[in-house]
């Protein structure tokens, strides 16, 4: 059966990651690949390893998205709009994940613990933790943005508006302003790790 | 194509090895990076676009609309395509401009077709109707008025509600009139060689009830003047006539579109 | 209508989900079956700017002014588009609150990216809305193209500005559009967030579909020499 639209469009995100943290871009000799990972200044080298420090942190980022909608569906008896938001979220953060995982092969660290408490044990818990969530999340992405290789910021781009459209979602279904602020400010790595830790993410 | 998927698979495997022999032990496989890891990355700069506090619009008390004819239309007595016509638009006004005419209200039919209330360049002055929506162009809203004020003979702009501009005017003859009501500035000539309009004359959608053989249908205009010493004075055909140095002060402050009460 | 025909063709051109063209009041998974720009390229729109205003604006680059511009342009068409619905009268509930959070803010972006350009800034064009303002389905419908459309341009845009200040200000701006984007829809009854990624697209398919919309016009030539003909 022939991808729908968007599988392909999720297979093209996780290839195009995939040859981005490689260094190449074509699909034909290994030496323009070589080239590009050896031959360029150091600059270059730095931000292509700086890419995967930052996709470390992503894949932390994913994860926890994944593990909370998870856990919320089986456990906050959510219903209607919220319920139809959790697994439509759940969905594209499981592609995300997906992607970077695939885009760190066996540089990805192992699935972290989570101890979220009472955030998933009701809808009203889940919404509130899913809108700080979504919220770290386009702050996080968007304090990267200009750490990120070009290549690596597209597909960054690509993934930043859904968690926002996410957030915005949530806060419609809570019947808040969707979009209070006329600017997303960001958060740096550290602000992303201590809020993803706030949360429920347990790494060690 | 599969070889060529094979023959990058294997570039990428050699490269992700070689990018992380390359790096050296920093980058050494983690279960998650430290956090020092996170600090060393660079702080996001400050944004070069600054975004103020967003306002809500202010009142539009003072605001008025305007818009253009896009295509001849039929002016209905009601927002619907079943009333009767009151009048016939064309896209042009007689000075050969765009057809200007002041927009009073807007309304969705249930089909969501929306119909739009302007006021008539007809006689008798004051008429009112209904055209579709798609026969108009783009709205523009000024703030400005006009106020002919016939027993003082005096006219004053305002802009928001306040004066910033007033002078002195000819008007009509008790046989001539300037007729009463709301209209529209609708043209602005210039270099048109002709003193006894003076350098600058303003179309309005405003008619002379009596003059109605004149050329073009008999519209107010109002224009400078070759003969000052008559102002202040009831002594034109109906328009309204300023000194020259007046309309042309006039004309820096007051743009076409602005509405105009005659009283 | 010839102009309804276009802006048919432009609602379908930014209708990544079939969103606008099934309205749905009921929540719904709606999967993407096309692409986000239905494949017409194009010569840029008449009135958008094609090439850019080439010279720097403190410190700016002539590719960042270009930029620059481009978004500028597309804020202006929504900070228009929201100011004259919200002005209309014709919007209640839910979406008029809507129209004025989102409207003010978007009058905000103008106000920074003219800030920042001077006198580089493009001039805001005059829009000719066609209706779409002043009937409720019909603004929350052009919302969800106008947003998508945003989130798209910005996204396309955004790696390749030059300078790091002007692309953590994109970011930021960028990612509220996409909040704007999921509220219209949600209002409008259609699945907020579609697919896990979202497209970007290319300056010219975006100068295309706005210049297929017939929104931006000249501005009418209410001046002339002609010979007046008033009663006197």
């Amino acid at each position: 059966m022939a991808p729908s639209a968007a599988e392909t469009r999720t297979t093209d995100a996780r290839s195009r990651l995939q040859l981005i943290v490689a260094g190449g871009v074509g699909l034909t000799a290994a030496s323009p690949i070589l080239r590009a990972l050896l031959g360029t200044g150091a600059a270059d080298a730095a931000s292509k390893s700086e890419d995967l420090r930052i996709l470390q942190l992503v894949l932390l980022l994913e994860y926890t998205q994944v593990a909370l909608y998870e856990r919320a569906l089986n456990e906050a008896s959510l219903t209607g709009e919220l319920r139809d938001f959790a697994q439509i979220a759940l969905g594209h953060e499981r592609q995300h994940l997906a992607a970077v995982k695939q885009a760190l092969g066996s540089k990805a660290g192992p699935k972290p613990r989570f101890e979220f408490g009472l955030k998933t044990k009701s809808a009203d818990a889940f919404r509130e933790t899913a809108i700080k969530l979504e919220d770290i999340a386009v702050a996080g992405y968007n304090g990267q943005a200009t750490n990120l290789t070009k290549p690596t910021l597209a597909v960054a781009a690509e993934i930043v508006s859904v968690e926002a459209r996410h957030a915005a979602w949530v806060r419609a279904i809570a019947d808040e302003v969707a979009a209070p602020d006329p600017v997303d400010k960001p958060m740096t790595a550290s602000e992303v790790a201590a809020g993803l830790r706030e949360i429920g993410l347990r790494t060690s | 194509m599969t070889l060529l998927r094979l023959a990058a698979a294997l570039a990428v495997v050699i490269a992700i090895s070689l990018l992380w022999a390359g790096l050296g032990d920093s980058h050494r496989q983690k279960a998650e990076p430290s956090a020092a890891a996170y600090e060393s990355l660079p702080t996001a700069p400050a944004p070069a676009l600054r975004v103020g506090r967003p306002e809500r619009l202010s009142s539009s008390r003072f605001s008025s609309r305007w818009t253009t004819v896009r295509r001849p239309t039929l002016a209905r007595s009601r927002p619907s395509a079943s009333a009767s016509v009151v009048a016939e638009l064309s896209t042009r006004a007689p000075e050969g401009t765009p057809n200007a005419l002041s927009v009073i209200a807007t309304r969705a039919d249930a089909q969501g077709r929306v119909w739009v209330e302007v006021r008539l360049p007809v006689l008798p002055n004051g008429m009112r109707g209904w055209v579709p929506r798609h026969s108009l162009g783009a709205y523009q809203t000024l703030d400005t008025r006009l106020v002919v004020d016939r027993s003082a003979l005096r006219a004053t702009l305002y802009r928001d509600g306040k004066p910033i501009f007033a002078a002195p005017v000819g008007v009509g003859t008790s046989y001539w009139p300037t007729p009463a009501g709301r209209f529209i500035v609708r043209s602005e000539l210039t270099r048109y060689a002709s003193p006894f309009y003076g350098p600058v004359a303003f179309g309005t959608s405003a008619r002379s009830a009596v003059l109605t053989d004149w050329p073009d249908g008999g519209f107010v205009g109002i224009h400078g003047t070759n003969e000052p010493e008559l102002i202040p004075g009831r002594v034109s055909h109906g328009c309204v006539r300023m000194r020259n140095s007046d309309i042309v002060r006039l004309a820096e402050l007051m743009p076409v579109g602005t509405p105009i009460l005659i009283r | 209508m010839h102009e309804q025909r276009d802006f048919d063709r432009f609602l379908h051109a930014v209708d990544v989900d079939g969103a606008i063209a099934e309205t749905s009041h009921q929540r719904q998974l709606v999967l993407s079956r096309r692409g986000l720009l239905a494949g017409a390229l194009a010569g840029p729109g008449a009135l958008l700017l094609g090439g850019s205003e080439a010279r720097a604006a403190s410190g700016l680059s002539a590719n960042d002014v270009g930029i620059l511009n481009y978004a500028l342009v597309l804020e202006y068409l929504q900070a228009s588009f929201y100011t004259e619905a919200e002005r209309s009268g014709a919007l209640s509930g839910k979406t008029a609150q809507a129209a004025q959070v989102v409207g003010a803010t978007e009058r905000a972006h103008v106000k920074a990216f003219q800030k920042l350009l001077g006198a580089k800034a493009v001039k805001r064009p005059l829009f000719d809305f066609q209706g779409v303002t002043e009937a409720q389905q019909a603004f929350l419908k052009t919302a969800v193209a106008f947003e998508d459309l945003a989130v798209a341009a910005y996204k396309g845009q955004a790696p390749k500005l030059q300078s790091n200040a002007v692309l953590a200000a994109a970011v930021g701006i960028h990612s509220v559009e996409a909040r704007h984007a999921a509220w219209v829809r949600e209002l409008f009854g259609v699945t907020p967030a579609v697919n896990a990624f979202d497209k970007p697209a290319t300056k010219q398919s975006i100068n295309h579909i706005v210049a297929s919309t017939h929104f931006i016009v000249a501005h009418p030539k209410m001046k002339a020499r002609s010979r007046p003909q008033y009663t006197g």
